[in-house]
């Protein structure tokens, strides 16, 4: 598994050598291919590509997309942006709280879940709104989201 | 990125006016500087001549309308000069932007000196907004981070994270791999702030004991040389197998030759691990990943052998784990260092120089001014002075020689050809020799002394510009 990770991550990052001005897009493509960048990743691109490595730190640690902790198979993220939380949203995040055993911005130790607080989905009339792996969940009650949540739990790995 | 001093292009004149001063400049140049020479003061907080400057403080402020008419504000110390700009750097509305300015600052850092002397002086006193952090003391100017990577050329530090949560940290705000503790990002600071002081190894607790002025805290100094055949006197690889042998630690950091002439550092247990790391290797070799894994994997008594960087780094992490790890001790043996060199660049410099192979070396040695490296029981050599191409970033801004934090230094300067200075510092030291037999000889203080006055005058040399912008900003603020 370690190897099959180690030679994935040599994989992405050879691709980019010598380009400039790749740091993102190598970082984004390595979060989508492990879910997240781990420091093994970090330390390579370093020596690789001759990037000083708190200047990929200050990248990776910026942007919301990349997580330098491990991420979860589902990736639920609870709407706490205005409309939704004068529409609940508090309720329904507390719902996604207790029904996964973590708080916002954790990930559970399964690796099932990652739980994340974000401020805007762009989709006020549908609130309280709850994104679960890319899609939209609108209008959501506590128990609407706990079912979908225990439905994603209860799936074949 | 190079820092560029003054923004200057090599174009032409453009003429400006700046508080009602007709004045000069090359077109380029940044208006804070242009206003520095006709004696106008804008204080900053952020900017400093040595460096490129960042408009993140905003302080320097100022009003400018341009050739065309058009009127805004924009930060000084980024801006060029440009033909027909009317600037004006102490307007009403130029005070009233500084103040409100002065009044989010003293939010963030409401305890810091500096800041509240600058808000004094335009009569902001207190603050009406929200205080998150009282004891915050970093106002995210980034010269920490600019100077590390731009002058140092370490990069040890930088901004991590994003809006109220960004902050300046080590990566993964653990001990730096990086840092040498040449303690540029503490000195230019504008706040004093402890962030730079956390993770890297520029503030150290100096250590304690009679002290000499160029050898540092000395409790007793000599030449001496062991049984073993290690690089001079082959004290450092008998002080570790004595140390090994009567528990002093159980493991000791050392560096081993990889490939050719690549090194890395390694975790020796026992006396064959020691001696396969005999002999120096003119690397700087990154000991803290290793030292980090050693504590975590539990364990309290380490040895480490480095130069002054290494030297620093291992006695900070100590001192800082003191609470936490009541019984860590790692036990530092110091290495005499001028400046050590990056493998690539040394690589092609020998072959440029002598027409050798630098992986085929044996032993190499750099001893009155000379690098020699041994192969097939040949001796070849060169200049080091010859070698300046391949001088590792940030050693030339190290002002320390002898290792001022072992436990023990020890080094080929001060002693005849076969023997090592030694110098105790500690009693931990102390302890580590008493175990050790060892034949002395003629000890060379002046020559010590001659290397440690050359390796800080040289760090003063080129730390001096920065030093000069420092002192500018200060006086520009005493000024407004």
């Amino acid at each position: 598994m370690l190897s099959e990770k180690t030679y994935k991550i040599d994989e992405i990052i050879d691709k980019y050598v010598g380009k400039e001005g790749a740091l993102i897009q190598l970082l984004l493509e390595i979060q989508r291919s492990l879910n997240w960048i781990p420091r093994e990743a970090v330390q390579k691109i370093s020596e690789k590509l001759k990037i000083p490595v708190s200047e990929i730190h200050r990248v990776a640690s910026f942007y919301t997309a990349m997580s330098l902790v491990p991420r979860g198979k589902h990736l639920v993220r609870v709407c706490t942006g205005t409309a939704c939380y004068v529409r609940g949203a508090s309720r329904i995040l507390d719902a996604a709280e207790q029904t996964l055993g973590i708080k916002a911005g954790e990930t559970s130790e399964d690796l099932k879940f990652t739980l994340e607080k974000v401020n805007c989905l762009g989709c006020c009339a549908l609130g309280p709104v709850a994104e679960i792996n890319g899609k939209y969940h609108g209008l959501l009650t506590r128990k609407k989201l706990e079912d979908i949540l225990n439905r994603k739990r209860d799936e074949s790995p | 990125m190079v820092a560029n001093e003054t923004g200057a292009k090599n174009g032409k004149d453009v003429t400006l006016i700046i508080d009602g001063i007709k004045t000069q400049a090359k077109e380029g140049t940044f208006i804070l500087e242009v206003a520095r020479q006709i004696g106008i003061q804008i204080p900053t907080l952020c900017y400093n001549k040595a460096l490129s400057p960042f408009g993140a403080c905003r302080i320097c402020c100022v009003d400018i309308t341009d050739a065309r008419g058009r009127n805004r504000i924009v930060t000084s110390c980024n801006y060029p000069a440009e033909e027909g700009l009317i600037v004006e750097t102490k307007s009403e509305k130029v005070l009233k932007i500084r103040r409100k300015l002065l009044e989010f600052l003293l939010a963030r850092t409401p305890k810091v000196a500096r800041i509240r002397n600058l808000a004094r002086i335009y009569g902001v006193e207190n603050t009406g907004l929200w205080v998150e952090n009282e004891d915050e003391d970093c106002i995210l100017c980034g010269l920490c981070v600019r100077v590390c990577n731009e002058l140092i050329g370490v990069s040890a530090i930088n901004f991590a994270k994003r809006g109220v949560k960004r902050e300046i940290t080590t990566p993964y705000n653990e001990f730096s791999d990086d840092c040498m503790g040449c303690g540029a990002c503490a000195m230019i600071c504008p706040t004093g702030s402890k962030r730079v002081r956390t993770h890297t190894y520029s503030t150290l607790k100096p250590l304690t004991g009679p002290k000499d002025e160029d050898l540092g805290v000395c409790l007793d100094v000599f030449s001496a040389k062991s049984s073993i055949e290690g690089q001079d006197g082959g004290v450092a690889t008998a002080l570790l197998i004595s140390g090994l042998q009567n528990g002093l630690f159980d493991t000791a950091i050392v560096v081993q030759r990889t490939e050719g002439y690549q090194a890395e550092a390694v975790a020796a247990e026992n006396v064959d691990e020691i001696m396969k790391a005999k002999g120096t290797k003119y690397l700087r070799v990154k000991m803290v990943p290793k030292i980090k894994e050693l504590i975590n994997a539990g364990k309290t008594k380490i040895a480490v052998v480095g130069p002054p960087c290494q030297a620093r780094a291992a006695r900070k992490i100590e001192q800082a784990l003191k609470e936490d790890f009541p019984n860590l001790e790692i036990t530092i043996i110091g290495l005499f260092c001028f400046e050590s060199f990056d493998y690539n660049k040394l690589k092609a410099e020998t072959d440029r120089l002598i027409g050798v192979d630098l992986d085929k070396a044996g032993k190499t040695q750099i001893r009155k001014g000379k690098f020699s490296l041994k192969i097939d029981g040949n001796e070849y050599s060169c200049r080091v002075k010859d070698l300046k191409n391949a001088i590792e970033k940030g050693c030339p801004y190290c002002s320390d020689f002898p290792a001022l934090y072992a436990d023990v230094s020890v080094g080929a300067v001060g002693s005849a050809e076969g023997f090592s200075t030694v110098i105790v510092r500690t009693e931990r030291g102390k302890k580590l020799l008493e175990n050790v037999s060892l034949t002395k000889g003629d000890f060379n203080k002046d020559e010590v002394v001659k290397l440690c006055t050359l390796k800080r005058d040289r760090a003063k040399t080129n730390f001096a510009p920065l030093v000069e912008g420092i002192h500018m900003a200060r006086l520009q603020e005493k000024a407004v």
